[in-house]
């Protein structure tokens, strides 16, 4: 008798280790498995809120898996829109932050016609390949970069949103990578200031997924269309 | 064959012992659970800055009185009756005690409680359903709030701005416009004590007054997706005048 509830309670414990082991992991494996994007600090900007640090980094947005962080084979879903090189970003604190998208997707409308106009940016502008916008024709937009997070005590308030134009339906594809034919992207420069340390969210707030209203598949997974934004202190 | 009467005296004697004793520790769970209505919810529930915050908490304390006394006498009864008719050594009796009936006091006080308890609960829920849905003020300020995975925004139609941000002025009723442009959300401010569903083309409406300016969380209610957490903001609740120079700041009109 005592030998069967010390072998239960063995087992008890056996199987309760290895459903946390296994909860770990599927937890993990649901985190984005990619290398951590820190933008590079190349000298100082004179801002409003007086000289300060400036980073830059580069961001692409591709209409398919196969030139993005996801592998020359394109990873599990070589059809799903993404955006690269990866989707764990890092930026320094009290700096301007100025990020370069290029944009090889076309597009079609937004849900929202709130996330047309560009906000929370210097000016609340973009360039598109070279020339200023402040907001775009929301029936015809290809993704948005939307930055925010939770406003605590512990970090500021953040919300940046800036719609990204898409390249014409009819658009030749010119440009190679990873054995892939694109076409020529769009150009896409905003700036934003940095506060205190946190952790945020960004996404893409275009329907460009799959299923219900095109917010499930890449819209619903993190590593394609959903990334995190670290405010590094 | 009938008790002798010294029996029958002093079995009247230890009943009314009993009462006596049931209605002590009656009153004493009851003003406990008073005390708790009055110092516990104000501190557990959300900073109040709105009228309708604090007409909720009022409203809990207000039952949590009156349902103290109610669930004091369950409690009394109950608890005294475990220890004072416990079976101890002598095991339990071989039968129950003699059955109370027709004790008309008892019977009137019971249903005379009972209804004037039930009276003021239809009476407050019905003031309170009449408040609720009344028309709103004139001045009221007008926000539309959109839901969307996994960002609320809003739109002041009359001031003419559009803003990731939910800024109200104090003293003003306010009546919010919600809707969804993809899946259910829950438009949610706790220290408002409003919370109303955000469902795609469907505009559901609730309102409120803020009351204390300063700054407070906005938060999706419902299940929306992968970044359902962090579908949370911030409402600022400014003065009148620093509303009316937000509007300005964000390209607005205010009306005169």
């Amino acid at each position: 008798m005592r030998t069967k509830l010390l072998v239960g309670a063995l087992v008890t414990v056996v199987v309760g280790a290895a459903v946390v082991v296994a909860a770990i992991l599927v937890l993990r494996a649901g985190a984005i498995n990619q290398p951590l994007l820190t933008a590079q600090v190349r000298g100082t900007a004179q801002t409003s809120q007086g000289v300060l640090p400036h980073a830059f980094l580069n961001l692409d947005t591709w209409p398919d898996s196969m030139a993005g962080p996801h592998g020359p084979s394109g990873g599990p879903h070589p059809g799903w829109v993404t955006y690269g090189p990866s989707m764990n970003l890092s930026v320094p604190a009290h700096s301007l932050v100025t990020i370069t998208v290029h944009q090889y997707d076309s597009g079609e409308a937004l849900l929202n016609p709130f996330f047309a106009k560009v906000r929370g940016t210097v000016g609340d502008r973009a360039t598109l390949n070279g020339k200023p916008y402040s907001e775009i024709n929301y029936q015809h937009t290809a993704h948005t970069f939307t930055a925010r997070g939770i406003p605590s005590a512990t970090q500021p308030s953040l919300f940046i949103n800036v719609p990204l134009p898409p390249t014409a339906d009819d658009a030749p594809a010119v440009v190679k990578v990873n054995g892939t034919m694109y076409p020529k992207p769009n150009v896409i420069v905003f700036s934003f200031v940095t506060g205190d340390p946190g952790r945020y969210v960004f996404n893409c707030e275009f329907p460009c997924g799959i299923g219900y209203q095109g917010f499930a598949g890449p819209m619903s997974t993190l590593g394609y269309m959903a990334g995190t934004l670290q405010v590094a202190g | 064959m009938a008790d002798p009467p010294d029996t029958v005296e002093k079995d009247a004697s230890a009943s009314r012992i009993h009462v006596r004793r049931a209605v002590l520790l009656w009153v004493v769970i009851t003003v406990l659970g008073i005390v708790f209505a009055l110092f516990v919810p104000s501190r557990v529930f959300p900073f109040q800055a709105s009228s309708d915050a604090t007409r909720i908490t009022a409203t809990f304390i207000a039952f949590t009185v009156l349902g103290a006394a109610v669930a004091a006498v369950v409690w009394a009864v109950a608890a005294y009756t475990l220890w004072a008719f416990r079976s101890g050594s002598g095991g339990p009796p071989e039968s129950d005690g003699p059955s109370v009936r027709r004790h008309i006091r008892a019977e009137a006080a019971w249903i005379t409680v009972s209804s004037i308890l039930t009276l003021v609960a239809i009476v407050w829920g019905l003031a309170a359903l009449s408040s609720v849905s009344s028309a709103a003020s004139s001045d009221a300020l007008i926000v539309n709030v959109t839901g969307q995975q996994w960002v609320w925004s809003y739109s002041y139609p009359d001031e003419h701005v559009n803003s990731p941000d939910l800024v109200l002025p104090v003293g003003r009723e306010v009546v919010f416009r919600v809707t969804s442009k993809d899946v259910v959300h829950s438009f949610w401010i706790p220290s408002f004590g409003i919370k109303v569903d955000a469902n795609p083309a469907e505009v559901t409406q609730t309102r409120t007054t803020p009351t204390v300016p300063g700054l407070y969380e906005v938060r999706c209610a419902e299940l929306c997706g992968l970044y359902h957490s962090y579908m949370e903001s911030q409402v600022k609740v400014l003065t009148r005048s620093g509303f009316e120079a937000w509007v300005k700041a964000n390209g607005g009109k205010v009306e005169p």
